[in-house]
């Protein structure tokens, strides 16, 4: 834990240069994040039938996070029969296969769950913050990466309802086969790089 | 926060690759001075975040250790830097402290900043300051704890939900509250809580229309805060005990009223609060005053994006500032408030220059602020009703009027202050009652206009209108009212009622026999008719129903008092003394019965009758309990003095009541009885 945090401390003073890093710079790098049983798992590698993959980036304890499960799980249940897996990416090392575990079913997630304990996958997509979602095509393409739809709009400022559903657009331009418009956006929550100290 | 180096970009990496460099040398600076967690980091956290921030406070997450801080290091930043944490609405004006103040200092901001920026170093973990946070009733042990029968339920989803919760206290005896200490039960999800007492059964029949615990709705217009003290709860404050003196009056069976705003957390969540209460031995010695400054006719256009209210009233005597709270939903973006002394000068009370309605905190001032007569208190607040505003419930933007539901808005601000004593407390209430009832009105005939069938909106603004003596519209009220539930005794009795202040005698008595033959056991309705048919001059009905009232309630003072008259005007003494003896055992300090039986003690033609030394000592009573300023309590006190054969007193007392009877009839009776004392002589009637 000591070590990484100094390599991570490093990585906050090279702030642009971690975060602008392409995620086509590390492609060529095997990207590998952890089931909850601790077998190495490759995220990229969809199953024939799957024409989309969408990572959320969740944390236990973070309030904002937690209230948009109910949203993930109907964002489940729409786009699932139409070939989108959704799978909960846990990248704070310090939760516990057992405290994920008992997450998943306080918060009744259908999906599965993968830890980031390296922040592999988080560097990879460029994610920052929980909760915040990438979806990658079935041959790996990164097509949308940001906020699952606009209810946040900072800490302690929030819209009644969602205005735009980013995630949800995205979902249907890619199986659409049309180019994602809006492919980055900013999420609002906590901290990602906080979860490495 | 990580902002800047999204996208992509030859402009983006440039820029990225300077903040970078002067990050490394900010970091190499820093170094230098060593910022520490445990030297600089933990007491201002301590001081400022960890009474929410601790485990099981009411924040997400604890801020007491190393590890625990290290994990929201560069969130910590953002916030602070922006000022949404620690949440401290007020600016810094100028106009004294508040109380809990927990606005960062620019110098904290800095130094949280520095160490993150020098990679949130530890120091030496064994210097750390031991947490301040003390489990449990903070308080002390509270001498009653209540909880609402049944727990609730939050759904998982949406945005905010209020739910009002109904408790009766369970005392037996008239308690003085030094205190009241609220735990919300399930910290994920009370977001804060509004709490009244209601004397009434009004709330208890709001919540059992509900079938689920507690009920959804507004908090009914009988709820009010007692005896002009805030109670409520927003986290991290725990209002302090009151000093001695400053009590509010707990009557038996009356029942706590608690609305709690909840933010679903994402699953469902069990929510139970409970509410210590803290008595004293002590009866209050002075009473606050409540001043509420705001507008009830508010109309905000689609769009409007800059919308003003403002109010102000002028201070008839001279009074001090204690607490200051203001209120607004959604679309409200900046609340003022100033005071404005005879000489002229602005003194800031408190500015919200960022208003968020789920931050709505009491402000209470470390040294009260002295406000002399003629003092002006002003409010403004302003509203975005534009689609700009993120938080404006409608999207697009719809015009809004006023309402106590979040998708509508309200404006006010809550003076707080204490006068001299409870005289000036009379000449200020005198003042202001007129205004804020008036603009109550204004809300009701609102409410009333979108739900023209709910009879208890009907009779809420009758009851307003009749204490600003506009009885042609409180029988308006009362008329609909009756109409939407003829099989309402009570709707019939009000109507009956209001009818006869406006002299329709003949209507009167038909409301309200309407109301006995629907409910033949109801006491007042039939003292009521009982007064009306002595009116007429029909004595035998008055006495029958009189004698039914009190056959039906045998502690009916005021039908006993109207016996009592009855009898006394019959010539019948003896019976009306007996009378007045059963209304002051039913209601023994009601003034104007004993200064009735005063009265009769004191000037009764029948010697055997007077009794000088009870009259006085009524009289005094009856003197003191209305305030001293009573023309017609100082008449019978004169003339229990004179009876007494106290001549000087009984002069000079019925020249102070001459003074303040002015001129008339009244003023005639007290001169001519002034004339007698002056001769010694008492003053005997039949």
């Amino acid at each position: 834990m000591t070590a990484h945090t100094r390599v991570v401390g490093r990585c906050i003073l090279f702030i642009g240069l971690t975060c602008l890093a392409p995620a086509a710079g590390r492609a060529a790098e095997a990207v590998r994040v952890q089931s909850l049983d601790g077998a190495p798992v490759d995220p990229l590698q969809l199953p024939a039938g799957v024409k989309a993959a969408v990572y959320v980036f969740v944390s236990v304890e973070c309030p904002v996070s937690n209230r948009y499960a109910p949203e993930v799980r109907r964002l489940h249940e729409r786009f699932a029969a139409q070939g989108v897996r959704f799978t909960l990416v846990y990248p704070n090392p310090a939760e516990t296969p057992a405290a994920i575990r008992e997450h998943l079913k306080a918060y009744a997630y259908p999906v599965d769950a993968v830890r980031d304990l390296t922040h592999a996958l988080v560097k990879h997509a460029d994610i920052s913050i929980t909760p915040e979602v990438a979806v990658f095509t079935h041959a790996g393409q990164l097509a949308y990466r940001g906020r699952i739809d606009d209810r946040y709009v900072n800490l302690g400022l929030e819209r009644p309802a969602a205005t735009t559903h980013d995630l949800a657009d995205a979902l249907t331009q890619v199986l659409a086969g049309t180019p994602v418009r809006q492919p980055r956006t900013q999420a609002v929550g906590c901290y990602v790089a906080d979860f490495a100290r | 926060m990580w902002p800047t180096s999204r996208g992509s970009g030859s402009a983006r990496v440039a820029l990225a690759v300077v903040v970078t460099l002067a990050s490394l040398a900010r970091a190499r600076s820093v170094a230098a001075q060593s910022v520490t967690f445990t030297r600089d980091i933990a007491p201002i956290l301590h001081a400022r975040c960890a009474a929410c921030h601790h485990d099981g406070g009411s924040a997400p997450f604890p801020l007491i250790t190393y590890a625990q801080v290290r994990q929201h290091a560069e969130q910590i930043v953002d916030v602070t830097q922006r000022r949404y944490m620690p949440p401290w609405k007020p600016e810094p004006a100028g106009s004294g402290t508040f109380v809990g103040s927990n606005r960062l200092s620019e110098a904290e901001l800095s130094t949280i900043q520095r160490w993150v920026t020098a990679g949130a170093p530890e120091g030496d973990g064994a210097a750390l300051p031991p947490p301040p946070i003390a489990a449990g009733w903070q308080l002390g042990k509270p001498d009653l704890i209540v909880t609402p029968a049944e727990g609730f339920t939050l759904g998982p989803d949406g945005t905010d939900v209020f739910r009002i919760f109904v408790i009766p206290l369970p005392t037996s005896a008239l308690r003085y509250v030094k205190g009241l200490e609220f735990h919300p039960g399930n910290l994920r999800v009370v977001h804060h809580a509004n709490i009244r007492i209601d004397a009434t059964r009004t709330s208890r029949q709001f919540d059992d229309a509900d079938p689920a615990p507690g009920y959804d709705g507004l908090i009914a217009h009988t709820a009010v805060y007692p005896d002009g003290h805030f109670l409520g709860w927003t986290p991290g404050q725990v209002p302090p005990l009151l000093p001695k003196g400053l009590a509010w009056r707990l009557e038996p069976d009356t029942d706590l009223v608690i609305e709690l705003h909840l933010q679903p957390s994402g699953k469902p969540e069990p929510v139970k609060p409970e509410i210590g209460l803290y008595f004293g031995a002590d009866p209050p010695e002075r009473t606050p005053t409540m001043l509420r400054l705001g507008k009830q006719d508010i109309d905000i256009p689609a769009g409007a994006a800059a919308h003003t209210i403002r109010d102000a009233f002028v201070l008839p005597v001279d009074a001090t500032l204690h607490a200051v709270q203001p209120h607004a939903h959604q679309r409200a973006r900046r609340v003022r408030a100033t005071a404005t002394l005879p000489g002229g000068q602005v003194i800031p009370v408190i500015e919200i220059a960022d208003w968020d309605f789920r931050w709505q905190d009491v402000y209470r001032y470390a040294t009260p602020l002295a406000l002399p007569k003629g003092t002006r208190l002003d409010m403004a607040i302003t509203y975005d009703n534009s689609a700009a505003n993120p938080r404006n419930p409608w999207n697009p933007p719809r015009r809004v009027f006023w309402g106590q539901r979040s998708a509508d808005e309200m404006g006010d601000v809550w003076f707080q202050v204490l006068t001299h004593d409870d005289r000036d407390r009379d000449v200020l209430l005198a003042g202001f009652r007129p205004k804020i009832l008036t603009e109550d009105t204004f809300g009701y005939e609102r409410e009333i206009g979108r739900e023209p069938r709910t009879a208890s909106l009907r009779d809420s603004a009758a009851m307003l209108y009749l204490e600003l003596g506009n009885v042609a519209k409180a029988l308006e009220h009362f008329a609909a009212s009756a109409t939407l539930q003829p099989e309402s005794a009570a709707a019939h009795f009000n109507l009956g009622t209001a009818l006869s202040l406006n002299g329709r005698f003949d209507e009167a008595i038909a409301e309200l026999r309407r109301a006995l033959a629907l409910r033949p056991d109801y006491g007042q309705a039939h003292n009521n008719l009982g007064s009306l048919y002595r009116q007429r001059g029909d004595l035998p009905a008055a006495r029958h129903h009189f004698g039914e009232a009190v056959r039906v309630d045998p502690a009916n003072a005021e039908a006993h008092r109207n016996l009592a008259l009855l009898s006394r005007d019959g010539g019948d003494l003896p019976a009306a003394l007996a009378h007045y003896r059963a209304a002051l055992a039913a209601r023994p300090e009601w003034a104007p019965a004993m200064t009735d039986l005063a009265w009769v003690l004191a000037t009764s033609g029948n010697p055997a009758l007077r009794d000088a030394g009870e009259a006085i000592r009524l009289a005094e009573r009856s003197h003191q309990l209305t305030g001293g300023r009573d023309p017609g309590v100082m008449d019978v006190l004169a003339a229990a003095y004179a009876s007494a054969g106290d001549f000087a007193r009984a002069a000079a007392t019925a020249e102070t009541a001459l003074q303040l009877a002015g001129g008339g009839p009244a003023g005639d009776a007290i001169r001519v009885r002034l004339e007698l004392y002056r001769q010694r002589r008492p003053f005997v009637g039949r």
